[in-house]
């Protein structure tokens, strides 16, 4: 190959080429995010999000945020630090979401029959946005983990206040009384429906009442502050473009 | 006057850049693919899908995941050994503008794959989680596992090998050795599979009800996080296609 050859014809040409490299790049760390995000949160933090009865006060508060912040914080770590691109939490869980609201309606709701308000997913986006406003401004990766990661543990129940708080009003059925999400699991019976392996408010912080889930969110918050700087190192790793010696020893 | 007609016609001829019709192709082939494949498993699940002792579950399931094995590892064979056999001998004296062509292809390749992760990670394995909270499990073969383990994920893994394969083959940017995290990249998704074997093994000793956070599920969790590597190829493409692009784009 020659240095003095050039690959394209033009100015013009090299930033159509330029644009066009932009768009397959996108599309395919888009789609791969999306896959490895998906696969990680749905066997980590899966069934918490998956059903209205398992998103509790305590539980949900708690795994959700610790277990989603990881690829946040390592696509972060590429998009950030090698491209000045403030997008990689908020990319991330667009694409995590994108691919659980596509299962939600086709899959839980159009093979199985699960209505859509039993079955939508968590919301995460302020999470990540503020994510990507602290690191943009902040331009500190420990700035980041330390105030985004305790705001993104803080910020996971009031993002999906609106949406659950219809759902957690009390109701009376046969003499007991449970939420109205409750409820709907209760005439959803599934194979993961037993008691053993429903993982709700279990222990005594439900007798604090009212204090449950700003604990639980706090608690959350501190998890994933250490969360997101194991995970940012994780992502400059992956960020890598070392070659190994291909020959046979 | 006559030198630039001749240079014209050398440019019309000329194949493109892109091979926006390979680029279409590709993205229609899985999108048209599983579209048809969740149709199928949509009347088939229920109408066959529900008692593997039923003749009709041999006949719907088990003969279509005999059929998927022995057609994806012709495929795999086949495309990769193509790839292999048609391989560029001289890929170092390659012209910038051939070497430019090439990366376009590659991405191609690369944007299939990242195709093929999100319906065989996203896609088929959340939809496993809902059908074996609906349907008991009598065999480790259900029209779901079927699907998903034994179908998307062997798509996606010749994808990626492809991927790799074109790129080691015909890019001088790959020839200094092999890239650790494309490595990563193909080889992590694909543990996945042989993982499939501790799921099963678990499944059937353990429990059989659909608890997707069980401990058993964290070696998907595991090779997953490996897609991530994507991006360390990401930069390796953005760096040689600006050492491309440098001079026109200054």
């Amino acid at each position: 190959m020659s240095a003095s050859q050039s690959a394209v014809r033009s100015r013009a040409e090299a930033v159509q080429v330029s644009r066009t490299f932009d768009w397959m790049i996108l599309f395919t760390l888009f789609t791969a995010v999306l896959g490895g995000y998906h696969i990680h949160y749905m066997l980590t933090g899966g069934d918490w999000d998956f059903w209205t009865d398992w998103k509790d006060r305590r539980l949900w508060v708690t795994v959700a945020p610790i277990v989603s912040i990881t690829f946040p914080a390592a696509v972060q770590a590429c998009l950030w630090w090698r491209y000045r691109l403030p997008i990689g939490a908020t990319l991330s869980v667009v694409a995590l979401m994108l691919g659980e609201w596509i299962n939600r309606y086709m899959n839980f709701w159009g093979w199985t029959y699960f209505p859509v308000n039993f079955v939508f997913p968590s919301n995460l986006i302020p999470g990540a946005i503020v994510l990507d406003v602290i690191l943009m401004l902040g331009n500190s990766m420990t700035l980041t983990a330390v105030v985004g990661g305790l705001a993104y543990g803080l910020l996971f129940y009031p993002g999906n206040w609106p949406v659950i708080a219809p759902l957690h009003v009390p109701v009376e059925y046969n003499g007991m009384m449970m939420t109205l999400a409750d409820l709907q699991g209760y005439h959803y019976v599934r194979t993961g429906t037993p008691e053993y392996i429903r993982m709700v408010e279990k222990g005594t912080l439900r007798t604090f009442g009212k204090d449950v889930a700003p604990v639980s969110a706090f608690f959350s918050g501190f998890v994933s502050i250490i969360i997101y700087f194991l995970w940012h190192f994780f992502g400059k790793w992956f960020a890598k473009t070392d070659f190994i010696s291909d020959e046979a020893s | 006057m006559a030198a630039t007609t001749e240079s014209v016609k050398a440019d019309a001829a000329e194949a493109p850049l892109l091979n926006k019709r390979n680029l279409t192709l590709g993205i229609l082939l899985y999108l048209v693919f599983y579209s048809f494949i969740r149709w199928y498993e949509g009347v088939y699940g229920w109408s066959a899908g529900l008692d593997s002792f039923a003749p009709e579950f041999e006949t719907y399931w088990m003969n279509m995941l005999y059929i998927e094995i022995v057609v994806e590892v012709i495929l795999f064979a086949g495309i990769n050994g193509f790839l292999w056999k048609t391989r560029d001998r001289k890929v170092m004296s390659i012209t910038p503008r051939e070497e430019l062509r090439r990366h376009f292809h590659h991405w191609v390749w690369l944007v299939c794959y990242g195709w093929a992760i999100y319906w065989g990670a996203s896609y088929f394995t959340e939809q496993d989680g809902t059908w074996h909270q609906t349907i008991v499990r009598d065999t480790d073969f259900t029209p779901s596992h079927i699907i998903e383990f034994y179908l998307s994920y062997p798509i996606y893994i010749i994808t990626g090998t492809a991927s790799f394969m074109y790129a080691k083959t015909r890019l001088p940017t790959y020839q200094e050795g092999l890239h650790l995290m494309y490595l990563i990249a193909v080889i992590g998704p694909f543990m996945i599979l042989p993982n499939v074997g501790l799921n099963e093994w678990g499944h059937t000793f353990w429990f059989m009800e659909e608890l997707f956070v069980a401990p058993l599920h964290y070696g998907f969790v595991f090779f997953g996080w490996a897609a991530l590597a994507i991006m360390g190829v990401v930069n390796t493409e953005v760096m040689a296609i600006t050492k491309l692009l440098k001079k026109d784009l200054a």
